[in-house]
């Protein structure tokens, strides 16, 4: 509509001039004709428009019916002779009351504006009350009137701007008038109910603004008309000053008092939330989604003991977990401090001690722990460069000359030192350098009989703990350790009686077999951190009765019942028996051979036959050790308790095919060389360690450093030359190659400490050697000599010629 | 069982201190005193927490296992999890 828009953009430069047309209006009731004014000139634009309001108002109200009793003093009729005259908009009339103000509602609810209702009911004080419901009516018909008529609701419309000056002194009449109505309005059920049709039509186009153009081409048709126009405008111009036909005169107004509203309203608290949109965040939210239809039932009903309800409820909705990409300016404290001293934070706390993954990860920081504070020795051991911890440097630009100097000169020294050992080995003589040791409190005390590798992980490590003698007896322990924790092992067994074998399985690399010091033998499952053994001799009829001193699993060839290779576990222990125990239904064993006591006499009688001294009944001997061919794993070496060692056959388990004498007391270990197949090497009780070859009975080389027993004995994997011994006062490394009088590094033990066990890794340049208080140490050999490629098997063409001390 | 390790943890050459924080960074058990813990465990668990939003930006089917920080005095090595986080700090040196 367009009169609400042309009253809000006129009416300031109407009402400057309303002033004067109130006389005016009042005496212009004079139905004159209905032309249109136009072509008026802008200035008195409202004057005219007064008069002209007038004189349409009759031409309106031709086309309007009435139907209302007319109260008035004056009578308005136009050219028609219709009686045209203003209506009141109050009527004592009810029903005709109620009419009219519903149309003024309706035009109020209509798009006009407030002004426009004010206006009306001014202009109806203004003239004849009556008026202005045909008025509205008039209006309201006036937007499907044809277009002729638009400059005349134009008019009209600048014409209800006329009274808004006089709104302040009639407003409260106004108001009253408009609430008047309010009430008056009975709107009946059926009314609600009825249907009320509204036609919407297409309105014609209105102008709102033309602004014709002020310029004119040259060469257009009408250019003579406008220089003649516009010479006669310039004349007038000039004749105007002067001029009786312009008066000017000036006019006030009276200009409204503004009045100032606040409003106030609750403080708006803003919070800015912000959100970071990363990757994970998008991955995890579409995760949980997938996820969240698939287990709905069982997220709502599962163990939370580990989420806390808050990330519960995130999770399920679906939203990211981590709330750390979200930014919020709203400090939730409260949340914070609730979560403090909530009650559920302590149960969430507990069981998140307590799981699983909580275990997991304190085990891996302790595994970090220790590489943090053993990573020098372990590197070493691994042969890796060492880090060294960066000395805190002084500032230099102090004494820079001074430093420098130093530093070069440390540097220098360093290099010299390697440059040295480059070029002469010999000044720094090969030694063991203790790296750490396993050992923990559980340990201290005990006695370590036995070591093994694990034959899968290089890292693990097995540790036999029990005492050797009978009156020494005390509780055994089993352990496996780990190079990568060396304070504490990864698996613990305990048992009452002391261990004095363990071995790591190789076809089932997670099987550890113990042997204890009652004969019994068990086998644990290292993978599970159960501390029960899986199978155990105990209840076997047929177990050892007697320690068992050594054991071992060999995988055997089945080749006579075309089988693969099937891993046995062998033991050897004092009731003479070596068994072998297969795993079937439980450990059940079958005697490889028995040892039997032989004779000493044949020593000292040389050349006699040998009697039957294999009696029919003879006593067992005890068997302390034995040792698998590394190639043929038929043939087995067995040291016993006599001094002699049997070389045995699986095939037989009656007679022994060879019989080694040499040492006097009881044979603690013996062990074939892992080059050449043919040499082997024992130590025993009476001090002495020797060399046999398997062709002869006698041994080649014999070796007796020291008066204390040698416990144990080992071939290096390095070197066919080098063996490493231990006995109760030290750790000694033998050369072959360089000396068969000396060892090459004695690594003396630490009074009241014996070296028990020794073993070498294989790997790198380590040994590992077991003493009886517990400790496990880890030593590095350095600076050995280098070994020498050839005449790995040709120890003994070097060894025999010339320095052999066999007797003829 | 669990406090077993932690004694051993702690017992280890240059460990100053273990603390378990939960996901709001609120630490849960700790064997330091208080307000340096509250302290370790606030800065710690911002790194940390953009240490693995680094690492699952670049890949959202990669997570963070094990944060290690190498400083001059110290080292503080983090074991992240859902749920809570697992601070050790160590002097190496000492």
């Amino acid at each position: 509509m367009p009169i609400s828009p042309t009253n809000s953009r006129k009416q300031p430069n109407l009402s400057p001039n309303n002033a004067s047309l109130l006389p005016r209006r009042s005496i212009s009731f004079n139905a004159t004709g209905k032309t249109p004014v136009k072509g008026y000139i802008g200035a008195n634009q409202s004057k005219m428009a007064a008069s002209r309001n007038i004189l349409i108002l009759p031409e309106m109200k031709s086309a309007e019916k009435m139907n209302v009793p007319i109260i008035k003093t004056t009578q308005v009729f136009d050219i028609n002779g219709v009686d045209v005259t203003p209506r009141p908009l109050y009527c004592p009339d009810p029903h005709v009351g109620t009419a009219k103000p519903s149309k003024l509602l309706s035009s109020q609810e209509g798009s006009h504006g407030s002004e426009f209702i004010s206006s009306y009911s001014l202009y109806q004080n203004t003239m004849n009350p009556s008026m202005l419901g045909q008025f509205t009516r008039s209006v309201l018909g006036s937007s499907t009137i044809s277009k002729s008529s638009i400059s005349t609701t134009e008019s009209i419309a600048e014409d209800f701007e006329e009274p808004s000056f006089k709104r302040e002194r009639l407003s409260s009449l106004t108001d009253l008038r408009v609430m008047r109505a309010v009430p008056e309005t009975t709107i009946t059920k059926e009314d609600l109910e009825k249907n009320i049709e509204i036609i919407l039509t297409e309105s014609e186009m209105l102008q709102l603004l033309d602004l014709p153009t002020v310029m004119i081409s040259v060469e257009s048709e009408e250019v003579e008309k406008v220089i003649q126009r516009n010479k006669n405008y310039e004349i007038l111009c000039k004749n105007r000053a002067g001029n009786d036909l312009y008066v000017e005169r000036m006019m006030q107004t009276f200009n409204g008092a503004p009045k100032n509203k606040d409003v106030q309203c609750d403080k708006i608290v803003t919070e800015d939330k912000g959100m970071m949109a990363t990757t994970w965040d998008l991955f995890d939210s579409y995760n949980a989604l997938e996820s969240l239809s698939a287990k709905q039932s069982s997220v709502k009903s599962g163990s939370k003991a580990n989420v806390r309800p808050k990330d519960r409820d995130q999770r399920l909705t679906g939203s990211n977990m981590e709330k750390n990409s979200e930014a919020s300016s709203l400090m939730d404290i409260e949340n914070v401090i609730l979560s403090k001293i909530h009650d559920d934070e302590e149960d969430h706390s507990d069981a998140i001690l307590k799981s699983d993954k909580f275990h997991q990860d304190l085990f891996f920081m302790e595994r970090v722990l220790m590489e943090n504070i053993f990573q020098p020795k372990l590197a070493a051991y691994r042969q890796l460069p060492i880090l060294r911890e960066l000395e805190p440097e002084e500032p230099k630009d102090v004494s820079e000359g001074e430093k420098l100097e130093e530093l070069e000169e440390e540097v220098k020294k360093e290099e010299g030192e390697e440059v040295e050992i480059d070029e002469e080995q010999a000044t720094i003589p090969a030694n063991l350098e203790r790296l750490w040791s396993f050992s923990c409190d559980l340990t201290k005390g005990l006695n370590v009989s036995s070591l093994a590798w694990n034959k899968a992980n290089p890292d693990l490590l097995a540790v036999g703990y029990g005492h050797f003698g009978f009156r020494e007896q005390k509780r055994g322990l089993a352990c496996c350790w780990s190079l990568k924790n060396p304070m504490w092992p990864e698996r613990i067994y305990q048992s009452p009686y002391g261990v004095t074998a363990v071995d790591f399985s190789i076809g089932t690399p997670n099987l550890l077999a113990v042997g204890y010091h009652n004969g019994t033998i068990a086998i644990y499952n290292v993978q599970s951190n159960n501390n029960v053994p899986i199978l155990d001799s105990s209840e076997s009829p047929r177990k050892h009765l007697g320690p068992v001193w050594q054991l071992q699993w060999i995988e055997q060839d089945r080749g006579t019942t075309g089988d693969d290779k099937r891993e046995i576990l062998v033991s050897i222990s004092a009731d003479g028996r070596i068994s072998k125990w297969v795993i079937r239904k439980g450990l059940d064993c079958h005697d490889l051979m028995r040892l039997r006591r032989t004779t000493g006499g044949v020593n000292k009688k040389g050349g006699e036959k040998e009697k039957k001294g294999e009696a029919l009944i003879s006593r067992q001997a005890p068997g302390m050790c034995f040792a698998f061919h590394p190639k043929d794993t038929n043939i087995y070496l067995a040291g016993t308790e006599e001094g002699h060692i049997h070389k045995c056959s699986c095939s037989y388990n009656e007679q022994y095919l060879e019989t080694y004498r040499g040492h006097k007391g009881p044979v603690y270990k013996v062990t074939w060389n892992p080059f050449c197949h043919d040499v082997f090497l024992s130590c025993s009780a009476d001090w002495g360690v020797m060399i046999w070859h398997q062709e002869n009975l006698k041994p080649f080389l014999s070796f007796y450093p020291t008066t204390y027993v040698v416990y144990d004995v080992a071939w290096s994997p390095k070197s066919s030359y080098i063996f490493a011994t231990a006995n109760e006062s030290r750790v000694e490394i033998w050369d072959l190659h360089i000396s068969t009088l000396d060892p090459l590094i004695v690594n003396v033990a630490n009074p009241g400490i014996k070296f028990t066990t020794i073993l070498f890794a294989k790997q790198t340049d380590c040994l590992l050697v077991g003493d009886s208080d517990g400790q496990v140490a880890v030593y590095e050999l350095r600076n050995m000599p280098t070994a020498l490629d050839s005449g790995r098997g040709d120890i003994i063409n070097t060894l025999l010629g010339p320095k052999s001390n066999q007797p003829g | 069982m669990v406090e077993e390790t932690l004694q051993r943890l702690q017992s280890q050459k240059g460990v100053q201190g273990i603390i378990v924080v939960n996901t709001e960074g609120i630490p849960i058990k700790s064997t330091m005193e208080n307000s340096t813990t509250t302290q370790y465990a606030n800065l710690m668990h911002n790194f940390i927490l953009k240490a693995r939003s680094t690492v699952r930006e670049i890949d959202p089917q990669n997570d963070l296992t094990f944060l290690q920080i190498h400083s001059k005095k110290d080292e503080f090595m983090v074991a992240p999890d859902k749920v809570y986080f697992l601070i050790v700090i160590q002097n190496p040196t000492e």
